[in-house]
């Protein structure tokens, strides 16, 4: 399959070859450049910085001119957003602690749209259709759980969870649920990768061979799968949160 | 103002549409890769043609099973509706798993 590039790469790797000069072949040898290629960063870096930059272009100046009396029509959609996430985690996870979780789900969940919707645009890549992003997403949101639980409740009882109900079992059930959580990485990882490269891929192919009005249909699916996917994934990293901090009851 | 921002945004989306597809449409494939195998072809094929058959018959499943709860109690809809979307989801994602076998087994 052939690679394209978002419009960013090629400037931003001259500007840095400019200032940098050239990488070494063992750095393009662990960054998986073909050979023949040159570039400092790859396009799915790029491009998951573009995304961080563009939300914080339009967050930050927001959160400076918020106003109680009269809010702007920003800052009313972005509240109806961050509401509904925060009614969400109080709903899944407890009346009480689901709200602490907020800037982290939100940010995931606000991330994780933009990266999908840049599917939709001709000059842009999605990054979250390579599976470095995917993983490095699964990942942190398996390690944020993890230590979440191992602070609420200590490393010990933490652990007993894996135990399972019975303590007979616990030789049988250990591995299990090791192998189930380890699971949930590459699970959250190849829903987000498969769903996206999917779409991008079809769109891709549709536009090649219709141009006009077909690719249509394809995109309004992408609009609407980039949003479910990424709600998708924070719900499972709600269930999982819930699952590591809801306590004991045995 | 509400309407100027209104009628550039929809400005841009129609030119983001327009020349997306002349944009894209110049970069044809170009495959210099060894020649697929039979194999490769029928493997692909059953790989997500099995996947899709299974997985659409377990969501049909899933959302009749919903559009039931729906009938029988319509004040649950908002709670029922959130239910059978991530219970969708979760069954496509096998679904995608396939896929991504499949484009395993075609392109690498």
């Amino acid at each position: 399959m052939h690679h394209e590039y978002s419009f960013l790469f090629k400037p931003v790797n001259a500007l840095l070859i400019a200032i940098l000069g050239e990488p070494g072949e063992k750095y393009l040898r662990a960054m998986g450049a073909q050979p023949g290629e040159v570039f400092w960063l790859p396009d799915h870096v790029i491009m998951a910085m573009l995304a961080v930059a563009l939300l914080a272009a339009v967050l930050i100046p927001l959160s400076r001119r918020l106003s109680v009396e009269r809010p702007s029509n920003l800052q009313q959609m972005v509240e109806m957003i961050v509401l509904g996430l925060e009614d969400l985690l109080e709903d899944v996870i407890g009346p009480g602690i689901g709200k602490q979780f907020l800037p982290f789900i939100a940010a995931l969940a606000l991330f994780i749209f933009t990266c999908n919707i840049f599917g939709l645009f001709f000059f842009l890549q999605p990054p979250t259709a390579k599976t470095s992003t995917t993983f490095a997403l699964s990942i942190t949101a398996f390690i944020f759980y993890n230590v979440i639980g191992i602070r609420k409740q200590g490393f010990k009882h933490y652990l007993k969870h894996f135990m399972g109900p019975v303590p007979a079992l616990a030789w049988l059930m250990f591995p299990i649920e090791v192998i189930s959580h380890v699971a949930r990485i590459l699970s959250l990882a190849f829903r987000l990768f498969g769903n996206i490269l999917g779409e991008h891929t079809a769109t891709g192919i549709f536009m090649v061979l219709v141009p006009f009005v077909v690719p249509w249909p394809m995109m309004a699916l992408g609009i609407f799968g980039a949003l479910l996917q990424a709600f998708i994934f924070i719900m499972l990293t709600m269930a999982y949160l819930q699952g590591a901090v809801v306590a004991e009851e045995h | 103002m509400n309407r100027r921002l209104v009628t550039l945004s929809l400005v841009f989306v129609v030119l983001a549409l327009v020349v997306a597809p002349a944009a894209m449409a110049q970069e044809a494939g170009h495959d210099a890769a060894p020649a697929k195998s039979l194999g490769q072809f029928l493997g692909a094929a059953f790989a997500i043609g099995i996947a899709a058959a299974f997985g659409a018959l377990g969501q049909g499943r899933a959302i009749s099973a919903a559009c039931e709860a729906m009938g029988r109690n319509p004040g649950g809809g908002g709670a029922i509706r959130i239910t059978m979307i991530i219970g969708l989801a979760l069954i496509e994602s096998l679904v995608i798993y396939a896929l991504i076998i499949a484009f395993m087994i075609l392109f690498g």
